[in-house]
């Protein structure tokens, strides 16, 4: 699986798809956000991300919009794995798509797209990612009619989830680091211990060899 | 009363609209060759900043990965930040211009790499953009700067997180190094020994003749 590299071309496309994208975000007043990755022609693509228990992902994808053509004949699968294999998501031939989880396990969570149309594309496709995971999943519209909160006391809620998520991470890497250092710290006890065995397990080799090889000669009578 | 809701909706939607649109991605994906991601740059002079740490790595000798190259390449073309040889960096520099900017890792060896990356565009109102609209209040370039700041300490952790990962993995490897190659060692030892008592038995053999000896 390897993508291939750009073709000037995309220099064109990208620029008419930077105009289209900023003249869409002065109607839609949306917001652009996200990546965007190729999906090279055969094999998968695939971005993963370590993320610790209980935490809100959040996630769109959609092909980007280059070329007429390729919209009409081409389409995704993707297929969302937690870190114990479980699947979470599984999408076919969409154009776009999206998959709302929490996470109960730490570990890698492993995202693959690929394209899986009939048609197959000559060259790779590119898809727009918005993966958005904790704090910034958060749905901020809900809360500011919830609570009918508008204008800076919103932003510095935000803030204050921002500041909230700094807190529990740095508690989190706190506990890693921890778990860790006693890893290290049994690896170094056990290098010393199985040192000092090899030197045992030595001696009492030869010591074997030493008293098998007495004993052959007494009994050929050499000796 | 109608007034003065659609005033008020009025100034959230601007408020909203105008300023504030940052875009945060943290994601690792696997390099064969070259991977690259693309991320938009909304106005002219944001800070683009951001880390990658190569995370997945099998050293059998060395100390270091020889390291995997960064090139960030503007819509137009220029290549703006470059980094190769590295196996994880922090980098920040100012859009020259708006614009898809690619973000490109080359692995120059055969063995893939798996790279986490953290890329952020901050954009704190200025005063042009401040004359321009005049819902905008001083408050709000404060609030973006909170913002910014916060995003940076973010990013250090997730940079701080990704380093984390790599220094466990090392430290799985050497664990079970530790143990396979220490359990091998001894088979080994025992094997020589028993290899040599069978060669020493052959020698003194009634075959051979124990005069040869």
């Amino acid at each position: 699986m390897s993508s291939r590299g750009c073709r000037g071309g995309w220099i064109r496309y990208l620029t008419s798809l930077a105009l289209l994208v900023t003249s869409s975000f002065v109607i839609w007043g949306g917001f652009v956000e996200g990546i965007w990755l190729t999906i090279p022609a055969s094999g998968t693509k695939c971005v993963s991300e370590e993320i610790q228990s209980g935490i809100v992902v959040l996630a769109d994808y959609y092909i980007v919009d280059d070329d007429h053509a390729h919209l009409r004949t081409s389409s995704i699968s993707s297929r969302v794995t937690s870190p114990f294999g479980n699947n979470l998501h599984h999408d076919e031939n969409v154009t776009h798509g999206q998959f709302a989880f929490t996470t109960t396990e730490g570990g890698n969570y492993l995202a693959c797209f690929w394209i899986g149309g009939q048609h197959q594309e000559a060259a790779g496709l590119t898809i727009g990612l918005d993966w958005k995971i904790g704090v910034a999943a958060k749905d901020w519209d809900s809360v500011a009619k919830k609570d009918k909160i508008e204008g800076v006391e919103l932003e510095l809620r935000k803030l204050e989830g921002s500041v909230e998520a700094i807190l529990k991470n740095l508690i989190y890497l706190k506990n890693r680091e921890a778990e860790m250092r006693e890893v290290s710290e049994k690896t170094n006890a056990r290098v010393a211990w199985f040192s000092i065995m090899s030197l045992g397990v030595c001696i009492l080799v030869s010591v074997l060899q030493v008293a098998y090889l007495q004993r052959f000669f007494q009994k050929r009578k050499l000796i | 009363m109608d007034r003065r809701c659609l005033t008020v909706a009025l100034v959230v939607s601007l408020i909203l609209l105008s300023s504030f649109i940052t875009s945060t991605s943290s994601l690792s994906v696997t390099v064969n060759e070259v991977e690259c991601v693309y991320e938009y740059v909304l106005y002219e002079g944001d800070t683009v900043s951001g880390n990658y740490v190569v995370v997945d790595h099998d050293i059998f000798w060395g100390s270091d990965h020889p390291g995997i190259d960064f090139t960030v390449t503007s819509p137009s073309g220029n290549n703006v930040h470059t980094k190769k040889g590295t196996s994880g960096d922090k980098f920040e520099f100012k859009a020259p211009r708006s614009g898809m900017y690619k973000f490109c890792f080359h692995n120059p060896y055969s063995a893939p790499e798996t790279v986490s990356f953290y890329i952020h565009v901050g954009h704190i109102p200025n005063e042009h953009d401040l004359a321009k609209d005049e819902h905008l209040d001083p408050i709000n370039v404060k609030i973006a700067e909170l913002r910014e700041a916060l995003e940076s300490v973010t990013a250090e952790q997730k940079y701080l997180k990704a380093r984390d990962a790599r220094h466990r993995h090392t430290n799985e490897s050497t664990r079970k190094r530790v143990i396979y190659y220490t359990l091998a060692e001894y088979l080994l030892l025992a094997c020589a020994s028993g290899l040599q008592v069978v060669y020493i038995r052959r020698l003194f053999s009634k075959s051979f003749g124990y005069n040869r000896v």
